[in-house]
């Protein structure tokens, strides 16, 4: 129902603390994007200018068309979800629930129809009758959701709805986001700090880091391609391996030499690096933990590391190791594949041969922290990203 | 096991000292109040004595003090000054306290500490002047009434202190939270704030309406003499002269004991939303 629309938005608190800077992003609509970064890189405060809660320093936001930027925030046809439910203590569910058609002035039947309606999508419908007081943190923030629903708001803002719950619940309540998502006809805006929960939920990410866009993309996008070390080592868990190393060009074929092994970069990825005209340089070499796998002793592509932590994590270990220049090295082994006196070998003090895979190398220029194989369009700090 | 005992014997001591204590501290605080009480209901005489029981028991005092005396008006003044006590200071206060704590502006600092710094210089340092300003309007002496009503209104705002760190205490996320559901800032007020300051309010109209029936002094300078001007304080105290003491007293007795009426019944209904907080549940605690 509709589209958001932020160009060159920009917030400044006390004249000098830059929040946000020149944010520029097209949101279409019944899209579901997610802000995500680490605390302080201005992903709440973008998703506050939206809803009307923080002035705008400079730039415009539209929605559906219409400057919203000087316009009260209920003028703006939103809903939003806080991440402490902010609940009215004094209401009981159903009015909580009912609170913003009660302010429309809607007529007791519709108001009736459309908080059972709402309830019953949520399963809280028993406890209509309660006091928030008397609700689990699961149950208020379901409150919290319905009373955003009950609007048919042209547009949902979430901020950080799940980070107050436990680990399982907030599983289940990000499955019920998604069920949620295909019942309304929304633009969803969802601000988190958890890479998981923007993986799965967003058809887009807006990675943010000191008020600047890093990359904007599907999930697929910003895990395979990451546009620069900031994206790379923020999305996945855990965390994708840097090493510094040289890239050596030999006629039309790629090596890396972390530790002083030769690994061929795949054929794609060459391709590319031979499109741009890159020759022998150094480079940062990132590999995710997931694609690193077991190579054969004395073959010139693996190396060994040595076993510091094993981390039983049920279906995979997670390994970390030292490589032989010291630095770590997490690798993820399913456990599927092992047998009993494989998965004994994977104890401390042992030693693997490891190896990485030429398609899942990721080469960063050291200098300007870029992916050489990424677009020019490429953001950092001082090239906003046109969308 | 003999530790236990040990602590459960301690425990027991010193609740038994702390009882014995807060025993002694009523019944100091009772005294008076018992004594007026008794002395209401003394008919035998009426000056004072130098006993505490009444030798003859009888409502007399009550019914002069309602049928012969300007009592009932000066009942009556201080009535109507503390209902419009009551409701005014309570909405400057709650107004002023709102803004305070809820809305940015420049200078809310300035205001802010400026209040503070004045409410440090006693208010009577200001009679002298609002005599002659009431003067000039027409309110003193027998129109003291409006004249105090106005007095106390408006200053009321000064006393945002208490309120405003009420208010301080409810999320701010639930402003917002209703603002981005539809809401005025005057329904953010009205509909969330308001409901959640009930025992603030509570607090702010039991005092507005207590004080005007102790104030002698602002009181007795407006009204100057003309008794049908006084407020109870001023005129109760004025049958406390040396001329008056002796057929007096025990009238004044009744009349004190009358006073606290209104004020007791107040405080009876309203004291259950006074003592507990409404805040649970509204965000994650």
């Amino acid at each position: 129902m509709a589209t958001v629309k932020l160009t060159n938005v920009k917030k400044i608190y006390d004249k000098n603390v830059v929040a946000v800077q020149d944010f520029n992003l097209d949101i279409a609509d019944k899209e579901f994007v997610v802000f995500v970064g680490p605390s302080g890189c201005g992903k709440s405060t973008t998703l506050r200018m939206i809803a009307g809660l923080e002035d705008i320093s400079e730039g415009t936001i539209e929605i559906d068309g219409t400057v919203v930027n000087d316009l009260e925030p209920r003028d703006r046809d939103i809903a939003m979800v806080f991440q402490n439910y902010a609940l009215y203590p004094h209401l009981s569910v159903f009015e909580n629930i009912a609170f913003p058609l009660r302010l429309k002035k809607v007529d007791n039947d519709t108001v009736y129809k459309k908080v059972t309606e709402v309830a019953e999508i949520l399963g809280i419908t028993d406890y209509l009758m309660r006091k928030p007081r008397a609700l689990s943190g699961g149950q208020r923030q379901r409150v919290a959701i319905g009373r955003a629903m009950v609007r048919d708001a042209k547009v949902l803002l979430m901020d950080e709805p799940l980070s107050n719950l436990d680990a399982k619940l907030r599983n289940q309540m990000r499955a019920e986001i998604i069920l949620l998502r295909q019942r309304i006809n929304s633009t969803f805006i969802y601000v988190t700090h958890d890479q998981t929960e923007a993986m799965t939920l967003g058809d887009r990410i807006v990675i943010m880091k000191d008020g600047f866009i890093q990359q904007v993309g599907t999930p697929e996008e910003v895990f395979d391609m990451p546009k620069n070390l900031f994206v790379a080592g923020f999305i996945g868990a855990p965390q994708m391996n840097f090493y510094n190393t040289e890239l050596v060009r030999v006629g039309n074929d790629y090596y890396v030499t972390p530790f002083g092994t030769q690994m061929k970069v795949s054929e794609q990825k060459a391709a590319g690096l031979r499109a741009k005209g890159i020759g022998t340089m150094s480079v940062i070499l990132g590999v995710r933990p997931e694609h690193i796998t077991m190579g054969t002793p004395g073959k010139n592509d693996t190396f060994t590391a040595k076993i510091l932590v094993n981390e039983m994590m049920g279906s995979e270990f997670h390994l970390h190791t030292t490589c032989p220049d010291d630095s770590e090295c997490i690798v993820r082994i399913p456990t599927l594949k092992l047998d009993h006196d494989q998965r004994n070998a994977l104890t401390a003090r042992h030693e693997i041969n490891i190896t990485f895979g030429g398609e899942a190398m990721h080469l960063f220029d050291p200098e300007t922290e870029r992916n050489l194989l990424a677009e020019d369009d490429y953001i950092t700090s001082d090239s906003p990203l046109e969308i | 096991m003999k530790k236990a005992s040990s602590i459960r014997r301690n425990r027991i001591l010193s609740n038994t000292a702390i009882y014995i204590i807060l025993v002694v501290m009523s019944i100091v605080w009772l005294i008076p109040f018992v004594f007026i009480l008794l002395q209401s209901f003394r008919t035998e005489n009426t000056w004072m004595v130098g006993y505490v029981i009444p030798q003859e028991w009888g409502l007399d005092n009550y019914v002069n003090l309602f049928t012969e005396t300007s009592f009932l008006k000066w009942y009556g003044n201080t009535l109507i000054i503390a209902c419009f006590n009551a409701v005014l200071q309570t909405l400057m206060v709650m107004m002023m306290s709102y803004a305070l704590s809820r809305l940015r502006f420049k200078g809310r600092k300035f205001l802010m500490n400026a209040m503070l710094v004045l409410g440090m210089f006693p208010g009577f340092l200001t009679m002298i002047i609002l005599y002659y300003v009431l003067k000039g309007m027409g309110l003193t002496q027998s129109g003291a009434v409006p004249g105090l009503i106005l007095v106390y209104f408006a200053s009321s705002g000064m006393g945002y202190y208490v309120f405003k760190g009420f208010l301080d205490t409810i999320p701010k996320s639930l402003d917002e939270a209703a603002r981005v559901d539809g809401a005025t800032r005057f329904q953010v007020m009205r509909k969330v704030v308001l409901p959640l300051s009930k025992p603030i309010v509570i607090y702010t109209v039991l005092t507005a309406f207590m004080a005007p029936w102790a104030d002698y002094i602002f009181a007795s300078y407006i009204a100057f003499g003309t008794s049908s001007g006084y407020n109870v304080a001023v005129g109760l105290y004025s049958w406390l002269t040396k001329d008056m003491i002796n057929t007096n007293y025990t009238l004044f007795c009744a009349g004190g004991v009358c006073i606290a009426i209104p004020i007791t019944i107040l405080f009876m209904c309203l004291q259950k939303y006074y003592v507990e907080g409404v805040t649970g549940g509204a965000v994650k605690g």
